[in-house]
């Protein structure tokens, strides 16, 4: 090809302004790559960050109902003196199994809390401040006030699925976490200073008193110990006993203590989704499973929705420097060629006065920019590891802390509603409840690596000869309808 | 071989057409001379003849086919070759490339024979030293006769030539007409030359004269 040797004789004979065209196209593919990078990196932490994140979906009691209902009675039957009641149904674990049929639930935790009164061991009181009043004897502010006990007992089908172990709040320090193993056994997992302050080890024993019907007394293993970390005996209520007196047995134990007819139910049931994209048809497929007069289902994918809202917006200012970057990359290297092209006028009059087809001279120009960009492009891969990285990690910070205050105000709002919730009379002492799923940890992990894959520079390649092909195309209107004589004759 | 029939041309914006209804022929193996004042349009006739432009009125004939018919990019590319007043070279090649490329786009019988092209600059007077050099690094002498050596290289049977002796001296000018001479009776070339000089002219086997917008043969 004849066109490729001038394209090439040109490229040499013009060293000065072939490396001034190799620096230009290469700062435009850097930049170009710049937002390539960062795409594909947000792409695949968005990814990442909605695997680790999870959403749930959460089975209790549905309280609008029972409250509906308890307002209805109260109304009708006025004359009565007796105090309306709120019936909550605990729920059926055979409906818990047939929701964990459904597609894209994986495992799912069993929650029954209740509480009992300590007998062999002492509780933990608070000691802030005014604690001396509140130390007057074990569970001395609590006992008065309902027949909640000194000591939660939080039955769960497993420790590592509930929120305050996955979210690392609390952690197992001694021993082991309750298994679905133990189910059906008298095994419980206590708070580090609890265990401290009582002497307690792994492998001993202790015993509760329960705080309803025959007040028998329960007799536990201790198997595991665990600390809650401050933040959570932080966020704990100003009404609710210390945190360090929450036990952890299998729901299974906490049902017995609640009483015999609570067999077979728990509080609430949470089912970790496992694909956080399909939590409403999840909710949707369980409605059906379920009478919705006496059950809800809530789902909670609030951090997977911060991580996607956040991860997208970082996705679509990539996607925006890529767009950005190319069309003035195109207008620029656009502008340069037409220069450089009106500038070689006569050279094209001499190409057509010897009868060179027009399409062969666009072709000698675009193979001369290819030339420049193939070098450019090894440039740009190095350079643009560089300033991606820049970029990103700047993107990231950025992002992480809209994210982390996005995400606290949601977290916000299942607690909020699980505070009102938890002013209403009766129940066994339902400690935040259902809505106690907060990952405001979560997010913060959620890097962009970035890395030049050989991928990338094809992509990269792509789009430079993409963006030449336009500009010279642009540039070439002109010589398409140059006339020799014009050129060639003045 | 080459026959102009009722050939008019005009500038748009001019009122008077430059030359009128010229009917002139030329013959292969034959050297023209065309004379003429400034601005009487000889340029403008030779581009014509070159298939640069397209003739306001008449037309132009080649053998018995007009220039439209052919087609004016593949009459540039196989019937004619061109020397102008700026010698349109490409000022990023060597004499050499020049030469070898203008043989590749037209897709001369010698095309690619490096050994070909030398010998045709050698016999102009291009040494093997400049051969390989940036042409703009030659004199205008030099860049004139590697115009007329890319003629030679070529196929094309007829060559013209606007004001080819017009940057050079006398022992150059003199040189490039003789070589002129030599491309029409040895390789049996139509050459048809545009100049100021009569001495040039007058070395040409026939000499014309544009004006009041006619050609007329000097005797
Ligand atoms: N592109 C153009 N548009 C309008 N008028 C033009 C154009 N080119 C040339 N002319 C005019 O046409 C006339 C003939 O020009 P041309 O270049 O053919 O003259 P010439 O005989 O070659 O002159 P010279 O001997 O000076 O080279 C001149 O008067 C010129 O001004
Ligand atoms: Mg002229």
């Amino acid at each position: 090809m004849n066109f490729c040797k001038r394209a090439w004789l040109n490229v040499w004979a013009k060293k000065g302004r072939s490396v001034l065209l190799i620096l230009v196209s290469a700062a435009i593919l850097m930049f170009v790559l710049a937002g390539l990078l960062i795409r594909s990196a947000a792409i695949k932490a968005t990814n990442q960050a909605k695997a680790d994140v999870g959403a749930t979906v959460t089975l209790s009691a549905n309280r609008q109902a029972a409250f509906k209902q308890m307002r209805q009675s109260s109304s009708s039957s006025s004359s009565k003196s007796s105090r309306p009641k709120l019936t909550l149904t605990p729920v059926k674990l055979s409906d818990a199994t047939k929701i964990a049929q459904l597609s894209n639930v994986g495992s799912y935790n069993v929650t029954s809390t209740t509480s009992a009164n300590a007998k062999s061991y002492d509780t933990v009181s608070t000691s802030t401040g005014m604690g001396g009043s509140s130390s007057g004897g074990p569970g001395g502010m609590k006992s008065g006030s309902s027949s909640s006990g000194d000591t939660q007992i939080d039955g769960v089908t497993a420790t590592s699925l509930t929120s305050d172990f996955s979210d690392k709040q609390s952690k197992i320090v001694k021993g082991r976490g309750i298994t679905t193993s133990d189910k059906n056994t008298n095994h419980v997992v206590i708070e580090k200073e609890l265990a401290s302050q009582n002497n307690l080890s792994v492998g001993d024993t202790m015993t509760f008193k329960q705080t309803t019907g025959s007040k028998t007394t329960v007799k536990v293993k201790v198997v595991g110990i665990y600390k809650a970390s401050s933040s959570s005996s932080s966020t704990a209520g100003p009404m609710s006993t210390d945190p360090s007196n929450t036990v952890y047995t299998s729901y299974t134990l906490a049902n017995s203590i609640k009483g015999s007819k609570y067999a077979g139910t728990a509080d609430s049931v949470t089912f970790n989704v496992t694909n956080p994209s399909k939590v409403s048809s999840v909710k949707t497929a369980g409605n059906k499973l379920i009478s919705s007069s006496k059950y809800s289902l809530s789902t909670d994918d609030a951090s997977y929705q911060t991580v996607k809202a956040s991860m997208s917006s970082v996705e679509s200012f990539a996607n925006k420097i890529v767009w950005l970057v190319a069309i003035a990359g195109t207008i620029i290297l656009a502008l340069i060629v037409i220069l450089m092209i009106r500038e070689r006028r006569f050279e094209i009059g001499v190409l057509l006065s010897l009868g060179e087809a027009r399409w062969k001279i666009v072709a000698q120009f675009f193979t001369e920019m290819v030339m420049v960009l193939v070098v450019a492009l090894a440039i740009a891969g190095v350079g643009g590891k560089f300033v991606g990285n820049q970029l990103g990690s700047q993107l990231v910070s950025q992002t992480a802390t809209t994210t982390q205050t996005t995400s606290s105000t949601t977290s916000n709002q299942p607690g909020g509603s699980s505070q009102g919730g938890g002013g209403q009379p009766g129940g066994q002492g339902q400690n935040g409840g259902p809505g106690r799923t907060t990952n405001s940890t979560k997010q913060a992990n959620t890097k962009l690596a970035i890395t030049v894959s050989a991928v990338d520079l094809a992509e990269l390649g792509g789009f430079g000869l993409a963006i030449t092909f336009l500009s010279i195309m642009i540039a070439s209107g002109g010589i398409l309808r140059l006339e020799p004589r014009k050129v060639l004759i003045s | 071989m080459l026959k102009t029939k009722d050939l008019s041309y005009w500038y748009q914006d001019a009122s008077q057409p430059l030359f009128k209804e010229v009917n002139l022929e030329f013959e292969a193996g034959q050297s023209y001379a065309i004379l003429g004042h400034s601005g009487t349009g000889k340029t403008t006739f030779l581009s014509l003849i070159a298939g640069l432009d397209h003739p306001k009125d008449g037309e132009i004939l080649l053998g018995d086919r007009s220039l439209k018919q052919i087609g004016l990019t593949n009459y540039r590319r196989h019937d004619v070759a061109i020397v102008f007043q700026a010698y349109n070279l490409f000022a990023y090649m060597s004499p050499l490339d020049n030469l070898l490329t203008a043989m590749a786009i037209t897709g001369a019988e010698h095309a690619g024979d490096k050994a070909y092209a030398s010998q045709i600059l050698r016999d102009l007077g291009i040494g093997d030293d400049l051969i390989t050099r940036n042409v703009q690094h030659l004199s205008g002498g030099q860049q004139q006769r590697v115009a007329i050596a890319r003629t030679m290289a070529c196929d094309a049977k007829l060559v013209v030539a606007d004001e080819p002796t017009g940057n050079l001296d006398e022992d150059n000018t003199h040189a490039v007409i003789a070589q002129f001479q030599k491309i029409a009776h040895e390789q049996q070339k139509c050459v048809i030359i545009v100049t100021h000089e009569p001495d040039v002219a007058a070395q040409c086997d026939h000499q014309y004269r544009l004006e009041n917008k006619q050609f007329t043969q000097l005797a």
